[in-house]
């Protein structure tokens, strides 16, 4: 029951933020703070890539944020 | 428009030039950002080594990664990654401890019957003799103690090659493909992605495919589902295909945040069991009266949802990300992790901690063992990483800025995994630890610089 209602809070967070999007956003010259390197979205792609191998091998899950941790006979 | 009636005419004209010198700027995304910088300096390089080092003489790796990253102008950008790693310890088998010494092989003696009978040659599907020809290796496990193949041994060599550029406007497509090579498994899979900026570039719609094609030969061959321990029923070499799906958002939410929403699918086919793994036979009263080879369904289907959020509070940056996931195994699983950098001494030095935590449901067919006065299942495993357990993982980043062009960081980690049942009622199994904790250590360098 709580997954159930989890998974449709998240649906419903993700179609507001779908249906917001059009009206949400910055201006060009307001983009500063953003172009800093640590904000990029995977600013670390090693540490990423080394995570993505140790969680894929101890873990079932993977992936999500990308294509993780596949094409390895560890699990 | 109070502001334009005070402001005079050429003064207007200016700003509104001004503003338009910026608009026929491209709208810098995350990504086009970041190549800012290898704008001046083309190529990009990243390199890691990692030590990883688990507890009770369990796994421990050497890894190293390097990447390679060149803009050739105009976002058309080759990348070029190689990945090592060489593994030895002792990795779970997947048998219970019990009050009795358990004896084992490794996979290369292929049985007990093969070591303490007659010695027996069997010829896999691909032509590969075994159990006479290799060299077998009996060990004994200590009452109490979790049954480990200390003999665990692998390396592995990878490499991926990556191409990204614009296409027509506001467009970006990008291809990739990868290779891996260990001494029991091969893999090879390629990428396709295209996304699409809307919003002033505020927002980005991404669609992304990746097939993923692997043989799986292991050392002694490949056991017959579910087979008894003592027999030599293994066949030869399998494969394995991934097929998945990747449908994402970005979204610049203000000035100091940028959230990026995954919905993943993907469907496996083919060999998922894991060759070296056994599940012991119990009886009621809770004594090993033999094992099984583990025997998985050849087809799985995962979902997940990955939300992730990039917010800067002052000079501080907060990474959140949240992940919900479940598959048709009937394990669901939910990771939350954060990070948080601080920079120290301006910008030329900072620290990162970070905080994650995972918890998953067991797979429908996972056991700690299975009862000998019962029918063997069709599907039975005793692997951990199918088990119901929890996971945290502390550590901290510190990195330093050395000159424009290099920065060096340290990471220091630790991982600890709790599985939810570890223990029985059964008499024979009382006491015992049956699936005992997992803590390792990760000790990471990098080094990145342009060249």
């Amino acid at each position: 029951m709580n997954c159930r209602l989890i998974r449709i809070a998240v649906c419903g967070l993700a179609l507001a933020s779908l249906a917001g999007c059009a009206s949400v956003g910055i201006k060009p010259w307001e983009r500063d703070i953003l172009a800093r390197p640590e904000m990029a979205l995977d600013a670390n792609p090693i540490d990423t890539a080394f995570d993505e191998h140790i969680y894929f091998s101890k873990e079932a899950a993977s992936g999500g944020r990308g294509f993780g941790g596949g094409g390895c006979g560890c699990n | 428009m109070q502001l334009t009636k005070r402001v005079p005419g050429e003064l207007r004209l200016g700003l509104m030039a001004a503003a338009c010198a910026l608009l026929v700027q491209p709208a810098q995304s995350q990504e086009a950002v970041t190549l800012a910088s290898d704008d001046e300096k083309p190529l990009q390089v990243d390199a890691g080594v990692l030590y990883y080092k688990e507890s009770a003489g369990r796994i421990q790796s050497y890894d190293a990664i390097v990447t390679l990253r060149k803009d050739f102008g105009d976002e058309h950008i080759l990348g070029l990654n190689g990945a090592y790693d060489s593994l030895s310890g002792g990795s779970p088998t997947g048998a219970v401890p019990t009050k009795a010494a358990q004896t084992f092989a490794t996979p290369s003696g292929t049985s007990l019957k093969a070591t303490n009978g007659a010695p027996v040659t069997y010829t896999t599907s691909s032509g590969r003799k075994v159990a006479q020809l290799e060299t077998v290796t009996v060990y004994t496990v200590s009452t109490g103690a979790l049954p480990l193949d200390t003999g665990f041994h692998d390396q592995r060599v990878a490499g991926d090659l990556s191409w990204s550029q614009p296409f027509e406007q506001n467009n970006h497509v990008a291809l990739g493909g990868h290779l891996s090579h260990e001494q029991d498994f091969q893999s090879i899979s390629g990428n396709a992605s295209f996304s699409r900026d809307f919003n002033a570039k505020n927002t980005t719609l991404g669609l992304s495919g990746n097939a993923e094609f692997d043989k799986v030969s292991p050392v002694g061959g490949v056991p017959v589902f579910g087979s008894d321990y003592t027999q030599l029923l293994k066949g030869g070499d399998r494969n394995k295909q991934v097929t998945g799906g990747q449908l994402g958002l970005t979204q610049v939410l203000a000035r100091n945040w940028i959230t990026q929403l995954n919905l993943s699918y993907d469907s496996s086919s083919g060999y998922l069991t894991d060759p070296y793994k056994i599940v012991s036979v119990i009886n009621t009263l809770g004594v090993a009266t033999g094992y099984r080879y583990e025997s998985r369904p050849e087809s799985r289907s995962r979902r997940s949802i990955y939300l992730g959020n990039k917010v800067a509070l002052g000079r501080t940056v907060l990474d959140i990300s949240l992940r919900h996931g479940t598959d048709d195994w009937g394990s669901s699983n939910d990771t939350v992790d954060a990070r948080y950098r601080i920079p120290l001494l301006g910008d030329d030095l900072y620290i990162e901690p970070h905080l994650r935590y995972y918890q998953q449901t067991a797979a429908d067919f996972y056991s700690l063992f299975v009862s000998s006065a019962a029918a063997i299942p069709t599907y039975l495993s005793a692997d951990p990483r199918l088990a119901a357990f929890s996971a945290k993982t502390v550590g901290f980043k510190v990195g330093m800025k050395l000159d424009q062009d290099n920065e060096v960081s340290v990471r220091i980690e630790a991982y600890k995994q709790d599985a939810k049942v570890h223990s029985s009622t059964l008499a024979g199994l009382s006491g015992l630890d049956l699936n005992p904790s997992l803590q390792s250590f990760i000790c990471q360098l990098n080094w990145r610089f342009n060249y």
